[in-house]
């Protein structure tokens, strides 16, 4: 199957297909003439009908002299995760901008510009994206000669963001950062006519914490799955294994069946939080809390039988490159065994309920539509891609872990909208509790962890799709010395699906802003601390952590 | 048929009843394998540094004093309590305990400091137990960088026995 594609590319491209490597059936790699990036990706998305995944930069100066320009596609039904290469000079980077003929490159090829300096010529709209405002001009942070702790001079916070023009006969609306009911740092200006949006500019990337970068400068191999679990609060341990089966996929390390099977228990388990989780958060966002509450009791023990397995309820810590850490015992088996056969029948009950709400439906109906053609377009991935019948699952299409040995339905539902998303996620959670039924039935006894007894080679190119909760996660890796990655690019499912958000809120009514971006579920850590002051006498007293302790502990407080 | 599903959902309700938990005014034990706060066993600790260059969020430092002196810290800010610096001590001398309730205005509260005595060798200066253990580290995979060049080595000497690395951090509140 990766012949026939590559072949068919060398017909029609002849001598811009520079080299070729087939890693294997599932994996290929091409390098091609920058110059005719542009056809060759129109004929890749548009004629042989491949998913366009991300683009990733990487400074490959130190090594070869050159920047590298990688665009990764999918052809989901051969199951290939497929990469074109560019080699472009060490000297001032320009390559083709694809965004005019895949939208869905756009902010990846602006995440070019920003961190690596590579001019994505003819973007049709090459605004800032991931760099703060008052970031100077000229400092590209993913640079390998820009240190990791450097803060470059003429930092500049009197800069102020441009929006565009408000179109006219329309109200820009600001909506968010933490909006009462999308608490989560990123900023929509909604341009309004009467109770309609009309369009919509994104601004986000407040919270980029740079882990990319601190990935090949500071941490180790097995220092970044601790640090990528914390991508997300949700989908932390999709993220911490991704970034595993990258670098293992690169170096060719084989990771033993036990822990395989450990790993696909440990996602699915991830998914079972989250599904209920968000259906939750849904109802919430149309205003209906009993259920809401409800879903989030049915979830609770599955985060206790987390913690039982882990030792946390959220951050499991279970990857490390080669393997994972925890094991399952017998009795942990039959627990999780007990814990799943009440969750299913409780979930039951949530399901007949709300699969025939009028309410619910009403409010979801037609709201934040996501359609066949809007997802090849935008590169919309899971649920949201499933609830407008598109089939796609990256754990049937690129099987890791042990998906390809447990038996799984792949949920999709035909409304396009958000009572599409409810739906697909409601049924999912039957699918997960099946697949870690089955996994207990197979799995071997045997190591956790990978023998690994010399340095992973450098300069291998690694990567892997993984389906998480929301949807496919991306991640790519470049092998290196120094036991760390010299490139690693994580991409999340909500990278692309909110590069959708403009389409599916255009032309919707304002109140329907908050469930359509809904699926983005809002996480936040904060640490309380307490000082009490008197109000009579305005003494004011700090406590101790024995003294807060003891005060949580007695209702007089 | 809408009114069905509200009565289902009530039912939903009704039969879960109140699950609320009293905490704080209750605790309950948390389970073995749970991971709160790393305690170091000062004891058993043989300054290898290993826990220092693995701890991704680098909360460990190391700081040599003189030849003989070598100081750890963990600083209690940051730490995720991952539990790799247990994993990787080859001595055993980190347990990841059941302490998760560390709402403290007072740093110190949180940070440990062992003053390690290490022995000296006429060829490098150090010795460790055996052969070394950052080779066995390496061995499996795990970064074990050269500690002079070390990103958590300071090398002051500025210190007097018994006063802090690190001068503590009393949070202000605003009024
Ligand atoms: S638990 Fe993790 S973050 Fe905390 S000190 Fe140990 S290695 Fe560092
Ligand atoms: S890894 Fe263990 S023995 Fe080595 S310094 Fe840390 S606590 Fe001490």
């Amino acid at each position: 199957m990766v012949s026939k594609k590559l072949q068919q590319l060398k017909d029609k491209f002849g001598s811009a297909i520079q080299q070729a490597d087939v890693v294997n059936d599932m994996r290929l790699l091409v390098y091609i003439d920058p110059a005719s990036v542009k056809p060759i990706c129109q004929y890749i998305f548009r004629d042989m009908d491949a998913r366009y995944v991300i683009s990733i930069g990487s400074d490959d100066r130190p090594y070869s002299g050159k920047f590298l320009v990688f665009h990764q596609f999918a052809f989901d039904k051969e199951k290939i995760l497929f990469s074109i290469i560019c080699q472009l000079p060490g000297e001032n980077p320009r390559i083709d901008s694809i965004s005019g003929i895949i939208p869905a490159a756009n902010w990846a090829e602006r995440e070019l510009k920003d961190l690596l300096g590579i001019e994505p010529v003819g973007h049709p709209y090459p605004k800032r994206l991931v760099l703060p405002d008052a970031w100077p001009d000229g400092h590209h942070p993913l640079r390998k000669d820009f240190a990791w702790n450097k803060i470059p001079e003429g930092y500049d916070e009197e800069r102020e963001f441009d929006f565009d023009e408000t179109p006219p006969g329309c109200t820009a609306v600001p909506f968010g950062p933490f909006h009462p009911t999308l608490d989560e740092p990123e900023h929509f200006r909604l341009y309004v006519d009467g109770e309609f949006v009309r369009g919509c500019e994104y601004r986000g990337f407040m919270v980029h914490r740079g882990i990319e970068k601190l990935s090949e400068s500071v941490l180790g191999y097995n220092d970044v799955p601790m640090m990528a679990e914390r991508i997300c609060g949700i989908c932390g341990c999709v993220h911490s294994l991704a970034f595993c089966q990258a670098v293992e996929n690169g170096a060719g390390v084989i990771v033993p069946p036990r822990a395989e099977f450990i790993r696909t228990i440990m996602l699915e388990i991830e998914r079972l939080h989250s599904h209920p989780m968000w259906v939750g958060l849904a109802c919430h966002l149309v205003g209906f809390d009993t259920l809401f509450m409800q879903a989030w009791r049915i979830r609770e023990p599955i985060m206790w039988l987390a913690e039982k397995i882990t030792g946390n309820r959220k951050t499991y810590g279970l990857g490390i490159i080669g393997g994972v850490r925890w094991d399952f015992t017998p009795e942990l088996i039959a627990e999780t065994r007990a814990v799943l056969d009440k969750l299913e029948s409780e979930w039951r009950q949530v399901v007949a309920a709300v699969s025939k709400d009028k309410n619910i439906m009403a409010r979801t109906s037609g709201v934040g539509m996501a359609d066949k053609a809007l997802c090849k377009e935008m590169g919309l991935v899971g649920p949201v891609a499933r609830g407008g019948g598109v089939d796609i699952d990256a754990r049937r299409d690129h099987p890791y872990a042990a998906y390809d040995r447990v038996d799984f339905k792949v949920i999709t539902h035909n409304t396009a909208d958000v009572w599409g998303r409810v739906v697909v996620r409601m049924l999912e959670v039957f699918e997960s509790i099946n697949i870690i039924r089955q996994c207990f039935d197979k799995m071997p006894q045997g190591p956790l962890v990978a023998d690994i007894t010399t340095e992973l080679p450098a300069g291998r190119v690694g990567y892997t799709s993984i389906e998480a909760p929301r949807g496919e996660s991306h991640h790519f890796a470049i092998t290196g010395d120094d036991n760390r990655p010299r490139r690693w690019r994580a991409r999340a499912p909500t990278y692309q699906n909110l590069q959708g958000i403009p389409a599916m809120i255009k032309d919707q009514r304002i109140a329907d802003m908050q469930i359509s971006l809904g699926g983005i579920d809002p996480c936040m850590s904060c640490t309380d601390r307490m000082e009490t002051i008197d109000i009579r006498t305005g003494a004011r007293k700090s406590w101790t952590k024995a003294e807060l302790l003891s005060l949580s502990r007695s209702r007089k407080g | 048929m809408s009114i069905l599903s509200k009565l289902k959902e009530t039912a939903i309700c009704l039969n879960a009843g109140r699950v609320t938990m009293p905490y704080p005014f209750e605790s309950k034990p948390v389970p073995e394998r749970f991971r709160g706060r790393p305690i170091w066993d000062h004891v058993k600790c043989i300054g290898c540094a290993g826990c220092a260059n693995n701890c991704p969020s680098r909360e460990i430092l190391i700081n040599d004093i003189c030849q003989e002196i070598r100081i750890l810290h963990y600083l209690g800010r940051r730490c995720t309590y991952c539990g790799r610096c247990a994993d990787v001590c080859p001595e055993d001398a980190i347990t990841m305990s059941h302490e998760f309730e560390n709402g403290t205005n007072k740093i110190t509260d949180l940070q440990q400091r062992l003053e390690l005595f290490m022995s000296t060798c006429q060829r490098c200066g150090r010795c460790f137990k055996g052969q070394s253990p950052l080779e066995a580290l390496k061995m499996k995979g795990y970064r074990a960088d050269d500690l002079a060049n070390d990103r958590w080595v300071f090398k002051s000497t500025a210190y007097l026995p018994g006063q802090p690395i690190l001068e503590d951090l009393t949070i202000e509140l605003e009024g």
